[in-house]
Order: structure tokens, then C-alpha cells, then sequence
């Protein structure tokens, strides 16, 4: 364990830009545990006669057209956004590993299962086939505009990611020695498949799913910035910037800009932490970028 | 510019103005020909007309070409605005000594004849009027306008039931330039329905001439096309992007002054301001109000804004619970932070709409009881039983940029008294729908009523059977007054039942009172001629460029 974090370390020794990262994550989800401790007003509470105070005291970043507290808000917000997309994120991936493995392990069998997989594979092609962004406005559509739908939303369609992921990892470790040991012991497929291939593909996925986090929150604000997304005035980035971008012409820019910022800088952060997990879990990968 | 003059905030205006530019194709180029040609004027609205049939369609742009394509048979003599002397609006006031009570002028009519009981009225038409197909104006024209509006039975079967009108023979042929409208009632809007943009004239000829077997009322043709005897006809339009209108030589008024009207669609607000400031385009329509504040003083641009015909509320559905509680309605209107919308939200460019009618009609009574008093509405809720408060939804529109800040200010005053208010954002395509359908608990609307008669706009949204009662609220009182005030033409006796009937309404509340918004002009300031309308558009043939 001691020999694995010394290589964590050495690696973002290297790139500290991947140190950036992880203290962006780190504060971001602090400060979604802690945001009633840092927020000076309440989230949600409009103030007419404070409307679009430039940044001041005691509104850091001013107020928005109904008077709320910029700031408050964007403290506030990854409470939501973080939530949509971690659920989201994570039940993508339940679905797309349990999904992905059958698809992997039966690949090529010929059986009922052998057409199950196939069956499975051309399902994740129809999905894929749409651009995702339609793809998750069709989702909302049909289940209504809810938190529930958005998470159902990311969940779909990041699903196919990690199912093809998991398919390909499945793929090679089908052959592996020990699973055809496990094989003719006796072990059942699904023991085979839960206490052996899936633990031994995980790598790449822990990496998938970080990257998949910060896409989540984009996808997110941008339903919320449509009007598909959460409602107003639920501290959300993307339904900040849209109710404050019609400002941004009569000069005030501080209700869009600042949730825009953060929403940047957030995205960033997990796309880093994505990247050094990537490179962490391949060797060949890490050893070069040690040795640069 | 010198570079030395060059602000931040110039800086960021030109940028802006140079991108919003480059959403919009040839703007730029048309702009140049709108800057050295005063006979073209461009005009940025959010949507261009989807069909040119008023008979099915109400968007956006739609009036503006109706207007500019047909004429009705009269119209309001115009006078100077109070409050914005440069501009003219329509003369709606009651005049007991003038035909109809009404200040009218003939358009394709050139006079008419009322019966005392208002019964029948005679209008004799112009002669020597053109369609733009070249077609002479004759009675069967004005026939077969009304002969279509029962034969289609869709927004033109409002108009035949509101005029008194009961069947196509009560509108009557009496000679080649002379038609009469015989009905069995009195009926006091039998003069005052014709300046409605509802009702213009077709070129009876062309229109028989492309009907068909399926389509005997021309209805593809008109939706796309027209045949009308206005001042200008259509040059070409592609729906999403702009119609464009000529001038027609021979208008029986003469030729408008300007040539050619390009009429652009450009959906954002901010890039309308934009367009308008960079002299792009020479009016921007459907500003927010922080907008047209910040238009002020804004050189070459001229900003205009006088009271409307407009009026905002939110519909509390009296067939839901809890908003079939009067004080439960009552309650909803004392929690209304009035002063903070019209202060934040309006800028001061509305006034409160303390009354159920637009105030700037005769008869209108006015005096709210409502005032923003939480302990008062916390009393209400106690009476109706509601002393914990209650949930519900407020479903409001995604393309109307005032009522989201409304809805957030409404929902904070709301949680003061107990009341937990969702917000739900219904998207501008589909909320027409959401509001007709009456299914909400409480929804936003927006409307004017287009005739300046107390008895039509009690009507339509008071009435228990009218179409747009979307409130859904039922009173046999307001009812009977309504009925009383549809059957007679004594003015006194009218005005009395009307007066009643606000009285009830206001009292009943199946309303949160919300504004009467001002209608804002932001022109290019070589844009002369600006008429208000009580339809709440432009004519094009109002304007000239100095």
C-alpha cells in the first residue's frame, strides 16, 4: 500500500497540474458538505430591494434580477449538481459493468446468452447513436422534469460507455488462466464474473468514471440552462447562468459569469483527477511519464 | 472611433453587437441598405409570422402582417398620446353624441348607418379599391370574409357570436358597394368589432379563384400568401427566418411611405438591443424592461413606452383545491409582493393591474382591494382552514423573461404565510396549450383583449362559457350581468351592469392581480409615425424616415 502511494505521490510530482485537480474536487465537495456554514444568505430567499447589487459587501458576488445572493448560490449549487451527477455517474456504470461483463463473457458463445450479448451490444449502438444531448432531453422529456429524471438521464446515456469498456476488459480476461481454472472447478458464471472478472477490470473504469463526473455536471447545467433541467430557483449552476445571461447585455454580468466560472473550474478539476487515474492504472503509461 | 475612445463598456456593446451580428445572416448587408435607402425599414422581432391566416393562428408577427396585408371596414380616429406626445394612439373613449359611441373613421368603408337599437348596420364601401391582385372592392368581398369565418368556425365563430351575428344570410348584400348586418338582438359591438385585426377583408375573387373542392375557403392560400386591398403585399417569407413586404403603388391611400419592410427574426432579446443599437436594425421589438432602461439616452435610438391594453395575472383554478376556497384567492392576492415586481421585475415600465379589464377603456372602475398584507392573508388561510399553509404549483412561461423573476418573488412573499410554491417551467411552445387546457393549479397569462369595450373584455374572461375563462371560474351573477350588458345598446344601463360585474370579479379574485406592462417603441431615432395600437403591434404604414 505504502509502495502505491509513493507512486501517487511521485506521479503528481510530476504533474502537478493533477495535484490541481484533486485540491478542485476536494474543496468542491467540501464545500457542497459545508455549504451552510459558508453561505452568508440563504439560498433561495429573493431580496427585491437588493436586485443586481454589483459584487460588494456583504454580496461577494452580487445579487441576481430577484435579489438573490450570487455568492450563497454558488456555494449551494454543487449540492445539486455533484448529487445529479454522482448518482448519475454511478448508476451508469452499475449498468453498464453488470451489462458489459455478461455482454464480454458471452461474446461469441452461441447459446441463448451468445444471442443475449449480441442483442446487448446492438441495444448500446441504437443508444449511442443518438448525440447525447438529444438523447438526454428525450430522456427528461418522457419522465418529466424532476432531479429523478436527470439522474435517469445521465445514467443512460453514459451506460454504453462502460459498457463497452467492461466488454472489451472482459474480452481478454475471459481467457485468463484463472478464470478457466475457476471454470473447471465448477465455479458458476456469476461467481466467475463477480469474483473474477469484474474485480480485475476495474481499473480503467475508476478512470472513466471521474472524466464521466465532470461530463455529468455539464450535461446537467446544460438541461438546467434549457429549462429542462432543475427547477428555478434551486441553487443550480446551469439554471444560474440562464436566468442571469439576459443581464449580461445591460451590464450586468456577475449572475452568469461567476456560476459559469465554477462550473469551468469544476469540470476541469474532475477531467484532471480523470486523467491521473488513467495514467495510474497503466503501467506502461506511468513508468513513462516517470521516467520523462 | 479613436482608439482613445474606446470604453470597456463600448468595447463590450460593439463586440456583442459585431456576434449577435453574426447569428443573424445578412443583417449587416441589409442594414446597409436600411442606412442609405429611407425606403426600407428592418425590424427585429422574436418570431416571424407562422401563418398569415388569422383565422387559425395567433403568434407572434401574425398581426403585424394582417395589418399590413388587408384592411378592415372602419377604424379609431387617432389623437396625440398624454404622455408621449410624438406618438398618436387610438381615440377609444365613449362619445354619446357620435354614431356607436365610438370615435370612428372609414377605411374601406366610407360611411355607415346604425339603427338605434343596433340591430342593423349599413356600410357603404369605397369605390375604385384594388386588391393587391387587382380585384375591385365590392360587397361580395365583405360577404365572403363573413361567409368564411361561419363556414370555418374557428376564431372568426368568437366574432359571428360577439357581433350578434347568427347565421351567414344576417349579413346582407344590398348593392355592389353597400352590405348590411342584420341581427336579431341589439348589439352594442356591431360597430366596434370592425377595427379588431380579426376582421379584415379578403379579395373575394382571388380567394374563389384558388379555392378547391377540399379547400373551399382558400385556407392554404391564405396561410401562406394573401389577398387583401392594404398597403402592402407580400414579397417573400421564410417561416424562422423574415417576411418581407412591399409597398403597393396603388394602396387606395396612396403609397406608405416606406418601401420595403424586412421583417427579421432574431429570438434573444439581448441581441435585438444589440442589433438596435449598432443601427442594424431601425425597431427591436418585445424588450425586458432592464433592457429598454438601458436603452435610454442610448445615441440614434429613440425609446417610447405608454400605457397598454397588456394585463399579466396568474389563473387560480377555481375547480382545484385549494382555489376553490374564495378566501383561499383573496389570501393568494394579499401575499403578492406588488411593489417589489413592479420595482425590481418592471422597472417601473407597468402599473399594477388593479382591475380585472384593461384600465385604458371606458368603464373600466378599478380600485384593487388587494394591497401586499401577510397578515391579512395569514387571517384568510386561517378562515378557509388552510391555518398550516398548503402546497402547489406555479407553472409559468419559459419564453417570457418576466415571469420567472415573478414567480421568485411570489414563492419568497408565499413561504412568509406559510405556503410552499413549486415552480414549474413550462416551455414557450407548448404553454399555450398547458394554459387552454385548464388543468393547472396556477398558471401565468398574458392577454389583451382587442376591442375597448367593457362588456368583450368581461366576456372573455369572466363568462362562464367563454373559451378563455381559463381560470374557470363560475358566478351566475357576473353571468347575468354579462348577458345584460350583451343585449343592450344603452350605454348608461351597460356601464352600470359592467361596473357590477368588476365589482364581483375583483372581489371573488379567480386572479392574482398582477401588472398592466407598458408597450415600449425602441426605434432607430429617424423612425417617425408610431401609433399604439390597442393590439399591441405596429402598422407599417404608420412610418416615415426623416
Amino acid at each position: 500500500m505504502t509502495g502505491k502511494f509513493n507512486l501517487f505521490f511521485r506521479v503528481l510530482k510530476k504533474r502537478p497540474d493533477f495535484m490541481l485537480g484533486y485540491i478542485i474536487v476536494f474543496l468542491i465537495i467540501i464545500i457542497a458538505i459545508f455549504a451552510p456554514l459558508f453561505a452568508p444568505f440563504d439560498p433561495i430567499k429573493s431580496d427585491a430591494k437588493n436586485y443586481l447589487k454589483a459584487p460588494q459587501w456583504p454580496y461577494l458576488m452580487g445579487t441576481d434580477a430577484t435579489g438573490m445572493d450570487v455568492f450563497s448560490r454558488v456555494l449551494y449549487a454543487p449540492r445539486v449538481d455533484l448529487a445529479i451527477a454522482l448518482l448519475g455517474t454511478l448508476l451508469s456504470a452499475v449498468l453498464g459493468v453488470i451489462l458489459g461483463a455478461i455482454a464480454g463473457f458471452y461474446d461469441g458463445s452461441g447459446k441463448v446468452a451468445g444471442f443475449g450479448s449480441a442483442f446487448i451490444m446492438r441495444s448500446a449502438d441504437v443508444v449511442q447513436a443518438f448525440p447525447v444531448f438529444v438523447f438526454a432531453i428525450a430522456v427528461v422529456a418522457v419522465l418529466g422534469q424532476s432531479i429523478q429524471s436527470l439522474v435517469m438521464a445521465i445514467a443512460f446515456v453514459n451506460a454504453p460507455i462502460y459498457l463497452r469498456l467492461m466488454r472489451s476488459q472482459c474480452l481478454s480476461i475471459r481467457r485468463m488462466r484463472y478464470v478457466e481454472a475457476a471454470y473447471l472447478a465448477g465455479t458458476s458464471d456469476v461467481k466467475i464474473i463477480l469474483a473474477h472478472v469484474i474485480p480485475n477490470s476495474i481499473a480503467p473504469l475508476l478512470a472513466q468514471l471521474s472524466v464521466n463526473i465532470g461530463w455529468a455536471i455539464l450535461l446537467t447545467s446544460a438541461l438546467s440552462f434549457i429549462g429542462a433541467g432543475v427547477e428555478a430557483p434551486t441553487p443550480e449552476w446551469g439554471s444560474m447562468i440562464s436566468m442571469g445571461f439576459q443581464n449580461i447585455v445591460t451590464g450586468h454580468w456577475w449572475p452568469s459569469i461567476f456560476p459559469g466560472l465554477a462550473l469551468a473550474v469544476t469540470v476541469l478539476g474532475f477531467a484532471l483527477v480523470g486523467s491521473s487515474i488513467e495514467i495510474l492504472a497503466d503501467p506502461v503509461r506511468t513508468r513513462k511519464l516517470l521516467l520523462s | 472611433m479613436k482608439i482613445d475612445d474606446l470604453t470597456r463598456r463600448t468595447f463590450l456593446n460593439k463586440s456583442i453587437a459585431m456576434s449577435s451580428m453574426a447569428l443573424v445572416p445578412n443583417l449587416m448587408s441589409q442594414a446597409a441598405l436600411a442606412g442609405g435607402h429611407a425606403g426600407t425599414m428592418v425590424i427585429a422581432a422574436p418570431a416571424t409570422p407562422q401563418s398569415l391566416d388569422c383565422e387559425y393562428d395567433v403568434s407572434l408577427g401574425t398581426f403585424e402582417a394582417v395589418a399590413a396585408l388587408y384592411d378592415g371596414l372602419v377604424e379609431f380616429e387617432k389623437m396625440p398620446d398624454a404622455s408621449v406626445p410624438t406618438a398618436q394612439r387610438e381615440d377609444t373613449a365613449y362619445y354619446a353624441d357620435k354614431v356607436g359611441g365610438v370615435n370612428m373613421k372609414g377605411k374601406l368603408a366610407e360611411s355607415w348607418e346604425l339603427q338605434p337599437d343596433a340591430k342593423r348596420i349599413v356600410f357603404k364601401l369605397r369605390e375604385g379599391v384594388m386588391s393587391n391582385w387587382g380585384n375591385e372592392l365590392t360587397a361580395e368581398d365583405v360577404k365572403w370574409t363573413w361567409d368564411r369565418k361561419f363556414g370555418l368556425a374557428a376564431i372568426g365563430g368568437f366574432y359571428t357570436k360577439v357581433s350578434g351575428l347568427s347565421r351567414p344570410e344576417d349579413v346582407r348584400v344590398e348593392g355592389k358597394y353597400t352590405i348590411s348586418f342584420n341581427l336579431d338582438n341589439p348589439n352594442p359591438l356591431i360597430l366596434k368589432i370592425h377595427p379588431n385585426l380579426y376582421n379584415p377583408i379578403y379579395d373575394s375573387t382571388k380567394c374563389k379563384e384558388v379555392a378547391t373542392d377540399d379547400d373551399p375557403w382558400a385556407k392554404g392560400f391564405i396561410e401562406n400568401d394573401s389577398a387583401g386591398f392594404g398597403p402592402y403585399r407580400l414579397e417573400s417569407m421564410a417561416r424562422g427566418q423574415q417576411a418581407v413586404f412591399a409597398a403597393r403603388e396603388d394602396y387606395w391611400q396612396g403609397k406608405p411611405a416606406i418601401d420595403r419592410i424586412i421583417f427579421k427574426e432574431v429570438p434573444t432579446s439581448a441581441s435585438r438591443v444589440q442589433l438596435l443599437q449598432g443601427g442594424a436594425v431601425d425597431i427591436a421589438q418585445y424588450l425586458q424592461p432592464l433592457e429598454i432602461k438601458g436603452l435610454k439616452g442610448v445615441p440614434n435610438v429613440a425609446v417610447e413606452t405608454v400605457p397598454a391594453s397588456f394585463m399579466i395575472w396568474i389563473e387560480l383554478n377555481a375547480k382545484m383545491a385549494p382555489f376553490d376556497n374564495v378566501d383561499i384567492r383573496r389570501a393568494m392576492n394579499y401575499a403578492f409582493p406588488m411593489e417589489d415586481v413592479m420595482s425590481s421585475v418592471y422597472q417601473g415600465l407597468a402599473s399594477p393591474l388593479d382591475g380585472c379589464m384593461p384600465n385604458i377603456y371606458p368603464g373600466f372602475i378599478g380600485g384593487s382591494p388587494y394591497s401586499y398584507d401577510p397578515a391579512k392573508a395569514k387571517e384568510l388561510l386561517a378562515k378557509a382552514g388552510f391555518s398550516d399553509g398548503f402546497e402547489s404549483t406555479l407553472s409559468y412561461n419559459a419564453g417570457d423573461p418576466v415571469q420567472e423573476p415573478i414567480a421568485i418573488l411570489y414563492q419568497s412573499a408565499l413561504r412568509e404565510i406559510g405556503v410552499n410554491l413549486n415552480l414549474e417551467k413550462v416551455p414557450a411552445g407548448s404553454f399555450y396549450n398547458a394554459v387552454s387546457q385548464r388543468e393547472k393549479a396556477m398558471i401565468f397569462y398574458v392577454d389583451s383583449p382587442w376591442c375597448p369595450d367593457p362588456g368583450y373584455s368581461m366576456t372573455l374572461y369572466f363568462d362562464s362559457e367563454s373559451f378563455v375563462n381559463y381560470s374557470n371560474y363560475v358566478n351566475s351573477e357576473v353571468d347575468g350581468l354579462l348577458k345584460i350588458a350583451a343585449e343592450t345598446a344603452d350605454e348608461g344601463v351597460r356601464l352600470d351592469a359592467m361596473g357590477k360585474a368588476q365589482e364581483i370579479v375583483m372581489d371573488e379574485a379567480p386572479w392574482t392581480f398582477v401588472a398592466y406592462p407598458n408597450y415600449t417603441m425602441a426605434r432607430n431615432s429617424n423612425l417617425n409615425g408610431w401609433t399604439y395600437y390597442t393590439s399591441n403591434n405596429i402598422r407599417f404604414q404608420d412610418f416615415d424616415k426623416s
